[in-house]
């Protein structure tokens, strides 16, 4: 397992893992629950992987592909969410007579972008890594 | 109206590679890239760019159509 495969193993597992904890936590704790979307900070140490040893190369192009097309499809996976839920909620508030949407329910949708972002990224990754090393 | 299917490169990295009794790593080293794209590569499940197409080339002393065939 290379550097950038680490790296997209690692994204996929702390999204998923902030997912679950804050839908455990919100029966107890309500909106104070995506204070464990702070579990994504950890994604910052996954700089430890791309340390240089020696004269090794840790990212090539194939790594560089394959992260630019996670990126782009974790983006717009991300983006589209977020879009049709804004959507849904004008349409429902609209139908509802209501002219203001709560923060809470904003704090909500920016932080699940997030983790939807990176859970994508992540599964394209994996997905492509994995695909590759069984067809060779 | 019916897509045109892609042309399947094969090449003969693993064959030139053995000849010059160099490993995954060495030859990896040499052009610049990690051993699992040169596993990759000689598995024909990765199409490299022509700069690194050119670099495995130039590194058995070969021309790239000699390491690399398009299959149409």
């Amino acid at each position: 397992m290379n550097a950038m495969e680490k790296v997209a193993w690692t994204e996929l597992t702390v999204s998923l893992a902030a997912l679950v904890v804050v839908a455990c936590l919100y029966p107890w704790l309500g909106n104070g629950a995506t204070g464990a979307f702070g579990l994504l900070g950890i994604l910052g140490f996954s700089v430890i992987f791309l340390r240089r040893r020696g004269q090794t190369v840790i990212v090539d192009e194939r790594d560089r592909d394959i992260a630019q097309r996670a990126t782009m499809l974790g983006l717009h996976g991300a983006w589209m969410t977020l879009m049709m839920t804004l959507v849904i909620l004008v349409l429902w508030n609209s139908y509802n007579d209501r002219d203001a949407v709560s923060i809470s329910l904003l704090n909500w949708l920016i932080w699940i972008q997030f983790a939807i972002c990176f859970a994508v990224k992540g599964l394209v990754a994996v997905t492509a890594y994995r695909r590759q090393q069984h067809a060779s | 109206m019916p897509r045109k299917s892609e042309p399947q490169l094969t090449n003969s990295v693993r064959e030139l590679r053995t000849e010059s009794a160099m490993t995954q790593q060495d030859l990896a080293d040499q052009v610049g890239v990690t051993r699992q794209t040169i596993v990759a590569l000689e598995g024909g499940a990765y199409t490299p760019s022509l700069t690194l197409a050119l670099r495995i080339a130039r590194t058995f002393g070969k021309r790239v159509e000699q390491v690399f065939q398009l299959d149409e």
